[in-house]
């Protein structure tokens, strides 16, 4: 192909006017370098299909999917965090207040500045969880502009404040909890909640149904939007970005909006899969989100990448945890494998970039 | 001369970057006290055979002999043991450290327990920056210079390494004629003292002032070498573009500049900027000139909104403004061309997003994107700006450098700004493309009734493209001429 290509510069000197364009050559070549994470889960999940015949059981691969749901959604926002060259490491605590708060006030009245409301419904909680992420989200974008803290302390900073909210929200026990002292209580999630954790439409987890729609808005708005253009621009170039007119502040409250509200999205999906919330649920999804983000190829100093890559990271990492145990792998035993495919696989993926400057 | 054997031979060096062949067979060689210049179009190769000639780029085969030996596993490290030194188009500099940690950056003077004397290491920085005549605080931290000091401290890093093969990747693109002169007399310096230079430029009036031999490439090939004798810029430039250019300053001089459009009264940015008045009328071209650190990049700093006014009051179209943040400027139709590249491009975007990026930062948050109509502008100006290679989806950091300005120049060439700064709008640019970013220029100011002001250091630029000319000293305009009154001598008097 690079003969082929070097007969072409060889026509000599360009008329100016007509440039020529080789735009779609090569790209065969730039998806196949392009695609290096998808090729290791595909490589990952011919492994376990060969080692264990219930991997690949209907059941099974729905149950991976359901599980993975949660994940990606975590994973969409922080991919939007990454892109801009911050990071959210308080996604899993976001998710714990906004469940736990949402939980509490869907499965009894509370009382806020005397104002009595609750038991309420599916719909109402939701809301409620989503303007706590919006809230957590504000708080982050703004410690991080306004307050000019890092985004790595800023963030670290919160996760503790938010769990220690929701321990005091939830006074440490799940939700619903059968030693509740409020008025009117009643033991049990809306039914929608728990259906949407752990329901299927047409065959298909509605957590997934959900996670790919969700992945789908973050592509659209990241390609298709001026957000999604500054946060490329402040993620690739910071001082390029400003100098251009980009709104800096605006651009880095925005994401974290952005993976604050889908951690309390998360977290609700959790609750329902669950069937109940606490306030230290989600604890290794920090992490797990940070890592499918990377494995999928997103440069952890902003500026490249993208949601496609996070979901094929997020389900790596699922598909992973899945197998070691089909495989009866113990647990501690796991964590020692996790960790360690991740770092293998963002090595291999530095190394494909260097060795093919993409 | 031929008969000696050279300092270095590069033998059919070949280098192919996905979809771009950069170098095809180049044979290349310089002998000791010999200033060879390398010219050609942006994206012609120099850059990508020097890089090779400095270790930071493999090649795809050929060979490098220095002084009879053949190197085989060519690196940085290995180069700088060559005594090979390499002033880089784009620099090397880490922005976060002192000049004089830069300076010795990796090297410092240490003790014998291996502590850095850092009174020694200030103390040798000052002195190589005086060597090269220049003033520059030594503890000032990089990333706080402009662009001429970057450079000169650059330099001045090499320099301190003694190299016996120096290369220079248009080391004058960012630097004023003062500058530029105690350059030429560090480089006649150090050929009196054997060591071979390499220099690379794209202003040819500077071929005859310090070169003995020039090679000229194409399109990755060697299209020839000649002495300096021989070499005369017509010549030059014919190897170079591969025809005859046509009118280098394209200038519509029967327009009558028409309303003001911006307005300065006693402008104040301190310590920078004294006191400055002026006004820029529809389609008209302010030429500013001054030397370094007179305050040309001060000026349209606080015009756009980078650096805080103190005192003074900007008008446009007769309305007092306030400009605090670029994102106003722009929203009040001013544009800025920075010198700096470095700090106007996204890297890892293609061309069509660092175009179009003024535009899009005036949508609103969730403002759709028109891609097609962003793909149309960026061809445009692919052609009318020969961007080469003119691959759209190409991230920017694979361009070569005068490339890459002509994208700088694009994005605000397509902004609809109504006043445009450009400061070097032609800093890296071949002599070709440079007749395209004037027209460009005359055609925005003749036919749009856009104002321009334009900053530059070179004065024939200034001379044949400006209706008036103001010049800087010491943050504040020491003289005005209108068109055809000023003279290369009279600016450089009132500049200093
Ligand atoms: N890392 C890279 N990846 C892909 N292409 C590259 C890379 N580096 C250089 N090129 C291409 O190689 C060609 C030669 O580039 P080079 O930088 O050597 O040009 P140059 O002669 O120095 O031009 P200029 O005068 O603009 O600095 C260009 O077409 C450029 O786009
Ligand atoms: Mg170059």
């Amino acid at each position: 192909m690079s003969q082929k290509l070097v007969q072409d510069q060889d026509l000599g000197v360009q008329v100016v006017g007509e440039p020529r364009f080789r735009r779609f050559r090569g790209s065969a070549r730039d998806l196949l370098i392009q695609s290096g994470p998808l090729i290791a889960l595909f490589l990952l999940a011919a492994y376990l299909a060969s080692a264990t015949p219930y991997f690949m059981t209907e059941s099974n691969l729905v149950n991976v999917a359901r599980r993975t749901s949660v994940l990606v959604i975590f994973a969409i926002g922080q991919t939007f965090v990454i892109l801009t060259g911050g990071i959210d490491l308080s996604v899993g605590a976001t998710a714990a207040l906004a469940a736990s708060i949402s939980a509490v006030t869907m499965t009894q009245q509370v009382n806020v500045l005397g104002i009595k409301f609750g038991p309420v419904g599916f719909v109402e909680g939701l809301a409620i969880a989503l303007v706590v992420g919006l809230g957590a989200g504000l708080l982050n974008g703004l410690l991080v502009t306004r307050g000019r803290i890092p985004d790595f302390i800023a963030t670290l900073g919160t996760l503790e404040v938010f769990r220690g909210a929701a321990l005091l929200v939830t006074g440490g026990l799940p939700v619903p909890s059968y030693y509740s002292k409020a008025e009117k209580a009643r033991n049990y999630l809306p039914k929608e909640v728990v259906s949407i954790g752990s329901g299927d439409w047409l065959g298909i987890p509605i957590a997934a149904v959900i996670a790919l729609s969700v992945t789908l808005l973050g592509w659209v708005i990241l390609r298709y939007t001026a957000f999604g253009r500054s946060i490329f621009a402040v993620g690739g170039n910071r001082e390029a970005a400003r100098v251009s007119g980009i709104k800096i502040d605006r651009t880095k409250i925005g994401v974290y909006v952005v993976s604050a509200l889908l951690a309390a999205l998360a977290g609700f999906v959790l609750t329902g899969r669950l069937n109940s919330a606490n306030a230290l649920m989600a604890g290794e999804e920090n992490l797990n989100s940070i890592a499918s983000v990377v494995i999928g190829g997103t440069n952890l100093f902003g500026g490249e990448g993208g949601v496609f890559g996070s979901i094929i990271g997020a389900l790596t990492i699922g598909v992973i945890g899945n197998g070691l145990n089909l495989l009866n792998v113990s647990d501690f035993y796991q964590r020692i494998i996790q960790g360690t495919i991740i770092v293998v696989v963002v090595i291999f993926d530095q190394w494909r970039r260097r060795r093919f400057g993409v | 001369m031929e008969t000696r054997t050279p300092l270095l031979r590069m033998e059919r060096i070949d280098k192919s970057f996905p979809g771009v062949h950069a170098l095809d067979h180049v044979d290349f060689d310089l002998y000791e006290g010999e200033v060879h210049i390398l010219l050609g179009e942006n994206g012609a190769g120099k850059s990508t055979l020097m890089k090779i000639l400095s270790g930071s780029l493999p090649a795809d085969s050929g060979r490098i002999i220095i002084q009879g030996e053949e190197i085989r596993h060519h690196s940085p490290e290995r180069a700088s043991k060559l005594g090979i030194g390499m002033v880089y188009q784009e620099f090397s500099l880490v922005p976060s450290l002192t000049v004089a940690e830069n300076i010795f950056l990796g090297d410092p003077p240490r003790n014998r327990a291996g502590i850095v004397r850092w009174g020694e290491l200030y103390r040798r920085a000052r002195e190589s920056l005086a060597t090269l005549g220049v003033d520059i605080d030594p503890r000032a931290r990089v990333g706080n210079l402009s662009v001429a000091e970057q450079q000169l401290t650059e330099i001045a890093r090499i320099l301190a390494k003694q190299p016996r093969i120096l290369l220079l990747d248009e080391p004058t693109s960012a630097l004023s004629d003062t500058e530029v002169d105690r350059l030429f007399e560090i480089i006649r310096r150090l050929q009196s003292r054997g060591v071979g230079i390499i220099y690379i430029s794209h202003r040819l009036d500077e071929v005859s002032r310090i070169g003995t031999r020039v090679t000229v490439m194409r399109d990755g090939r060697v299209i020839g070498t000649l002495p300096v004798e021989q070499a005369d810029i017509d010549t030059l430039i014919k190897m170079m573009v591969g025809r005859r250019l046509s009118e280098q300053y394209p200038k519509t001089l029967s327009v009558q500049a028409g309303q003001p459009l911006l307005r300065v009264e006693n402008l104040c940015a301190e310590p920078f900027l004294r006191n400055l008045s002026f006004e820029v009328r529809t389609g008209e071209i302010v030429g500013i000139f001054g030397l370094m650190g007179a305050g040309q990049a001060e000026l349209a700093q606080a015009l756009f909104g980078l650096l805080p006014v103190t005192a003074g009051q900007i008008y446009l179209n007769g309305q007092p403004v306030k400009i605090r943040r670029p994102t106003e400027a722009i929203q009040h139709g001013i544009g800025l061309l920075l010198r700096d590249r470095k700090a106007s491009l996204v890297p890892m975007q293609a061309l069509p997003a660092n175009i179009t990026l003024a535009n899009i930062s005036q949508l609103s948050f969730m403002g759709p994107l028109n891609l097609r109509s962003e793909e149309r502008i960026a061809t445009r100006y692919v052609q009318e700006l020969t961007i080469r290679p003119p691959i759209l989806k190409r991230p920017v950091k694979f361009l070569s450098g005068g490339n890459q300005q002509k994208v700088c120049l694009a994005r605000w060439l397509a902004s609809g700004a109504r006043v445009l700064i450009v400061d070097e709008p032609t800093r890296g640019i071949d002599v070709g493309a440079k007749a395209e970013v004037f027209a460009l220029l005359d055609q925005l100011a003749a036919q749009q009734g856009v104002g321009i002001i334009m900053i530059s250091s070179e004065m024939p630029e200034l001379l044949a493209m400006a209706d008036r000319i103001l010049v800087m000293r010491q943050g504040k305009f020491s003289a005005s001429y209108q068109r055809g009154e000023a003279t290369q001598e009279l600016l450089l008097r009132s500049a200093s």
